[in-house]
């Protein structure tokens, strides 16, 4: 864990604008802060110096010092208002580019992405998880910068003005991360197991309050009461036994740099009493030894928003670096007449030591894609079988893990699916899933999916798969706009839509068609065999994952799906 | 605060301690008050050490620049710990109140929760609530009484540099939090859109990504991800322009108030009514002042935070929280009810409507159960069959008609299994359900191959949210509880859901054996017909325009409350009801129920 990770700054672009311009804007406060202190010391010096014995002193320079002073003012106020502009332009951007990678990187590993954990954690990932970078780079990373430079140019000019305060504050500063590693070092088992203890006291309370409804329905809400109490003090207990640790580092932080500070503080006096310096310089000292430590004390205080940011951005690192499956480059044969052929495709089902489908084979003749030389191809099998991952490995979202889809051209040499570019293969492919999306537009615009369709083939088709009474009902009918910001549609009206759009979409000769389970009446089911039919009839070819006889009667061929539990393996 | 301020409400259920923030705020000052007088006493040496006094003269102000130096580490170690300490105990407190209230507040208000999403955002609430102490109540203390301190301090020596010190103080610590507070709102609200937008279109991308990628939409659909990201961007920025200044005031603030003290103190030296070495202090102590303010501005930003996250908590909280609502008594132990309608009969619905918000689902309800009834419930999904059950248990009030008889146990089909071992989960229906009973009702169910399958048998811990349980197991797990209950009468929703065909069928016979057994009456909710024959009487809801209707509509979004088409025996139904004849039929010809 680094605390900036040069794949941020390799992957977003908006960061590495923003590290040069922070950078740059440290670089301005660490001279605006020599200057200030300058000022200080040379407005004020004379001032106590002349006071002292007694004469009056020049304030012509002591008034011009003063005028510096409010221009730093001024500056500094510029540079804080920038540096806080800056963050807050680029952070949102940083954010955003890297959820478009992720987003797009886990849509391109496929519909079972390897490595990336389950997909819930990406979606929250690329929803909220994202976000804690925002403080990281706001609060964290500018002060982390800050250190770097503001740090050493003081104790330089320190030097130049008092050796011996420049040597305490030059000891010290490597003591403060060295301390604070060592505290964390000798915390961290502790802690952690602490942290691990307070997290589960937490989940109790959250799963008693979660469990609410069902205590009451029971009549047993009343006794948890006092457990809720209970564990709320064995939590707080076991969080202070932390903290007392966990804040030592703090202590040790705060303590260094105060402590020199005020070493820093009393030996310039001394040398001051003894004659060894001059006043202005032990004030500019004085003003510039808490400043070294400032930035130190800052970034220790971000701790956390460095923690979360960068453990965030290790999370969609590690869903950027999963390698994307290989994918092949051969464009795809036509496939009117042609056969698909499933050769012993083995899929494993994740960690449940199943295979599903298992070494299904079959000869998968296609349309002639002329009028009324169509196929219908029903997948059958218990759920759990395999029939949607068959449908995935067809559709080249899923690599088979054994065994291969072959694509056949009526004359000509069968091509592995595995080495054709999947873009040339989808465009001949119309795929209808169980929940269609919905690309926003209007409904019209939708259906059709960039076809020029003439209105009464669209009426046609919507008659066939019963679109026409969901357009009916509709505010705008087929001007209704639909999708993202548009009017939400229920499952089965999406499904709908899908089939009307697969139905124009002519020119891809194969359907893949997950059928529609959710509670379908007499007319719902009619309408999945008219469409059904109707490709068919268009010289398509339809495969149609079945779960009804009335399918299964309609199809030329049927293909068996079946899974196996691999011996050995934990069921 | 204003006066309805949600943060008002939810305080008193922290029950904070006066005395422990006191001592944290005390802590606080004493911390950062040696901040400002290392500054304030090391000015005062190197000025007087320029004046080179014998070094005895010296040593008071050399010692306690020393113990300055450490008492700020250490007592702000201490004051850490103190201001944590009030806000876990508030954190603890409020859990459990929230708990209580929900426990012990109108039923309806907990039935409601398996609504919303409101139960997810509760830990993460009640964090944001418990950190106002730490990171808004005690930092503002503490800047308040450091603030004013270095005013007086300053102030002794030079009144005008005092109220100089003030005025950029207010500056730093008023101004500047207010704008940083309304830079985070702004942000949030003119961001609230696009963010949403951003969340819908990343999600879309995520769930229908492979859709798209087959369509051919992948790479138009990122671009306009990219374009509400820029949207959100933009916004954020426009929000965020009251932020960067008030960074620019805080740091502006400083500097001002030390040209302002060297305008004012210059002069007063030289005309003799400042001493030189006062000079120095006057100059010098606001530098460390202003660490006072820094924090101020994430303190705004948390309390407004902390704000949203308690109007989120009272929106949980019932109104009048000991009231009980209309139809929810306390629980009768186990005895039979006052106003029953006849010994024999355990529930009566009364021509009940049942729904949600006053918007009637089902309506013209009439039913009676006796100790052996088995009835069900059939329907589409989205007609008001759990709406209905929950009328029936008394979890929700009954919008029309009337309900008799109660001791009535509604079985969700979403119900919680806890975080802990089987067997408690099972004496969630009754505290003294002994292990012999728990394996009797978890073999009914047909748990008693997993259960001999589980390491440490009753006593395996379930992962919280059951996360080691499959959906089947699950739902049987419910049940199992269920026929454990002490209660008369069991309304068990969706029991087959998950369950694979011969599974579910046998779970619905379990449940009417039980039933008849024992006397009790259960009324089951089902979608799935082919097992309702072992029903006394099958109860079919609908709507009367249900066959105009196209059923890819989502039941739930007609305009008529749906009411009973039909009731009988199955096989009665069958013959009698056309749409029920076909959806049987449908179950027993689909291809997984052959094979399974």
């Amino acid at each position: 864990m680094r605390p900036l990770d040069p794949r941020l700054l390799r992957r977003a672009r908006a960061a590495r604008t923003y590290v040069v311009l922070t950078a740059v804007l440290g670089a301005a406060a660490a001279g605006l802060v020599v200057v200030q202190a300058f000022a200080i010391a040379h407005a004020l010096g004379p001032v106590v110096t002349a006071a002292s014995a007694g004469r009056t002193p020049a304030l012509g320079p002591v008034w011009r010092w003063v005028a510096v002073l409010a221009l730093v003012m001024a500056l500094r106020a510029g540079v804080a208002w920038a540096q806080e502009r800056f963050a807050q332009r680029a952070a949102p951007r940083v954010v955003g580019e890297l959820r478009e990678q992720v987003v797009a990187h886990a849509v391109a590993l496929g519909p079972r992405a390897a490595g990336t954990g389950d997909p819930a954690a990406v979606a929250t990932l690329a929803t909220r998880g994202l976000d804690d970078l925002e403080p990281y780079l706001v609060r964290y990373l500018p002060q982390l910068l800050l250190t770097a430079l503001v740090t050493p140019t003081l104790v330089l000019v320190v030097l130049g003005l008092d050796w011996v305060s420049a040597l305490v504050l030059a000891a010290t500063i490597p003591l403060v991360p060295f301390f604070m590693w060592l505290v964390g070092v000798m915390t961290a088992g502790t802690s952690e197991r602490r942290l691990r203890a307070i997290e589960r006291l937490g989940a109790q309370v959250l799963d008693l309050l979660a469990g609410l409804p069902t205590l009451r329905a029971f009549g047993r809400e009343v006794g948890p009461g006092a457990r809720v109490r209970a564990l709320g003090e064995a939590s707080r207990r076991a969080a202070m036994g932390t903290l007392r640790v966990a804040f030592l580092s703090g202590m040790v932080l705060e303590l260094l740099t105060t402590l020199s500070v005020a070493i820093v503080a009393v030996g310039v006096g001394l040398r001051l009493v003894h004659g060894g310096m001059e006043l202005v310089p032990a004030i500019a000292v004085l003003v510039l030894a808490p400043e070294v430590y400032l930035p130190l004390r800052r970034v220790g205080a971000e701790f956390h928003a460095s923690t979360d940011g960068i453990a965030a951005a290790e999370r969609a690192f590690a869903v950027l670096e999963t390698p994307l499956p290989r994918s092949g480059r051969g464009a795809a044969p036509a496939l009117d007449a042609g056969t698909l052929v499933l050769d012993r495709v083995t899929v494993r089902a994740g960690e449940r030591g199943v295979e599903a489908p298992s070494d299904l084979s079959a000869r998968i003749p296609l349309g002639s894609g002329r009028p009324g030389g169509g196929r219908v191809v029903a997948l059958r099998g218990p759920s759990g079988a395999g029939k949607s991952t068959t449908a995935l490995v067809l559709l080249g979202l899923l690599r088979p893990d054994d065994g291969r889809v072959l694509l056949e051209p009526a004359d000509g040499t069968p091509l592995d699916l595995a080495d054709v570019d999947p873009a040339s293969w989808w465009v001949r492919v119309t795929w209808v899933p169980q929940r269609p999306s919905l690309p926003p537009g209007t409904l019209r615009d939708v259906v059709a999916d960039g076809h020029a369709v003439p209105d009464d083939a669209l009426a046609a088709a919507a008659r066939t798969t019963g679109l026409d009474a969901v357009v009916g009902a509709l505010p705008d009918g087929w001007d209704t706009r639909v999708g993202l910001g548009g009017v939400g549609l229920s499952v089965g009206q999406r499904q709908r839509v899908a089939l009307t759009a697969a139905l124009l979409a002519g020119d891809r000769p194969l359907v893949v068609l997950d059928e529609p389970t959710a509670h379908l009446d007499a007319r719902g089911e009619q309408v999945v065999l008219d469409t059904v039919r109707a490709w068919r009839d268009a010289g398509r070819t339809v495969v149609v994952i079945a779960h009804r006889a009335s399918l299964l009667s309609l199809a030329d061929q049927v293909v068996d799906v079946v899974a196996r539990e691999v011996a050995g393996a934990p069921a | 605060m204003l006066p309805h301020d949600p943060l008002r409400r939810v305080l008193p259920l922290l029950e904070v301690h006066r005395g422990r923030v006191v001592r944290a705020v005390a802590l606080g000052a004493l911390a950062l008050g040696s901040s400002v007088a290392l500054a304030a006493v090391s000015a005062w040496l190197i000025a007087r050490a320029s004046q080179m006094p014998p070094v005895l003269q010296l040593s008071v102000a050399v010692v306690s620049v020393r113990a300055f130096g450490i008492g700020r580490g250490v007592l702000r170690y201490l004051e850490r710990l103190a201001s944590h300490d009030v806000a876990l105990r508030g954190m603890a407190a409020l859990r459990a109140n929230l708990y209580d209230a929900l426990a012990r507040g109108p039923v309806t208000g907990v039935v409601a929760l398996r609504r919303g999403e409101l139960l997810a955002r509760v830990g993460a609430d009640v964090d944001a609530v418990g950190d106002v102490v730490v990171r808004a109540l005690v930092p503002a203390g503490v800047a308040a009484v450091v603030g004013l301190g270095s005013v007086a301090l300053v102030g002794a020596f030079l009144p005008d540099a005092g109220l100089a010190l003030l005025g950029c103080l207010v500056l730093a610590g008023l101004l500047a939090p207010w704008l940083a507070a309304r830079s985070a709102a702004a942000v949030e609200r003119r961001g609230a859109d696009a963010r949403a937008e951003v969340t819908a279109r990343a999600l879309e991308l995520l769930e229908d990504g492979q859709q798209l990628r087959v369509a051919g939409r992948l790479g138009g659909r990122l671009e306009e991800l990219r374009a509400a990201d820029a949207r959100l961007a933009a916004a954020t920025d426009d929000g965020a322009r009251s932020g960067a200044l008030a960074a620019a005031v805080g740091a502006g603030a400083q500097l001002l108030s030390v040209v302002c003290s060297l305008v004012l103190g210059i002069p007063a030296t030289v005309t003799g009514t400042l001493a030189p070495v006062e000079l120095a202090v006057v100059v010098l102590t606001p530098l460390a002042a202003f660490e006072a303010t820094q924090a101020l501005p994430a303190a705004a930003v948390q309390l407004r935070r902390s704000r949203e996250a308690a109007r989120r908590l009272v929106e949980l909280l019932p109104d009048t929280p000991a009231e009980p609502s209309p139809g929810q008594d306390p629980r009768p132990a186990g005895h039979a009810p006052d106003r029953s309608p006849g010994s024999a009969v355990l529930l009566r619905l009364d021509d009940v409507a049942a729904g949600w918000d006053g918007t009637t689902a089902v309506a013209g309800v009439g039913l009676d159960l006796r100790p052996g009834s088995v009835v069900a419930l059939a329907g589409p999904s989205g007609v008001g069959k759990t709406t209905l059950l929950l009328t029936a248990a008394r979890l929700l009030p009954a919008l029309a008609g009337t309900v008799t008889g109660r001791d009535a146990l509604f079985v969700a089909e979403d119900g919680h299994l806890f975080g802990t071992t089987v067997l408690e989960n099972l004496r969630v229906a009754r505290a003294d359900v002994t292990p012999d009973e728990a394996r009797e009702a978890l073999a009914a169910v047909g748990l008693d191959g997993w259960l001999a399958a589980l390491p440490g048998g009753l006593d395996t811990v379930l992962g919280t949210g059951a996360g080691d349980v499959s959906g089947g197991e699950r739902r049987r797990l419910l049940v199992a509880r269920a026929l454990l209950a002490p209660a008369r009468v069991l309304l068990v929703d969706e029991p087959a859901e998950h369950l694979d065909a011969a599974t579910a069928d046998a779970l619905v016979r379990t449940l009417a054996d039980h039933a008849r057994r024992t006397g009790r009456a259960v009324v089951v909710a089902s979608h799935r017909l082919a097992a309702l024959d072992v029903a006394d009487e099958v109860v079919l809801l609908g709507r009367r325009d249900d066959a105009e209707h196209d059923a890819g509509h989502d039941a739930g979004h007609g305009g008529a409350a749906a009411t009973v088409v039909a009731r009988g025996r199955h096989a009665d139904l069958l013959r009698a009801e056309p749409a029920y004849a076909w959806a049987a039929a449908q179950e027993s010809r689909r291809p997984d129920a052959v094979h399974a």
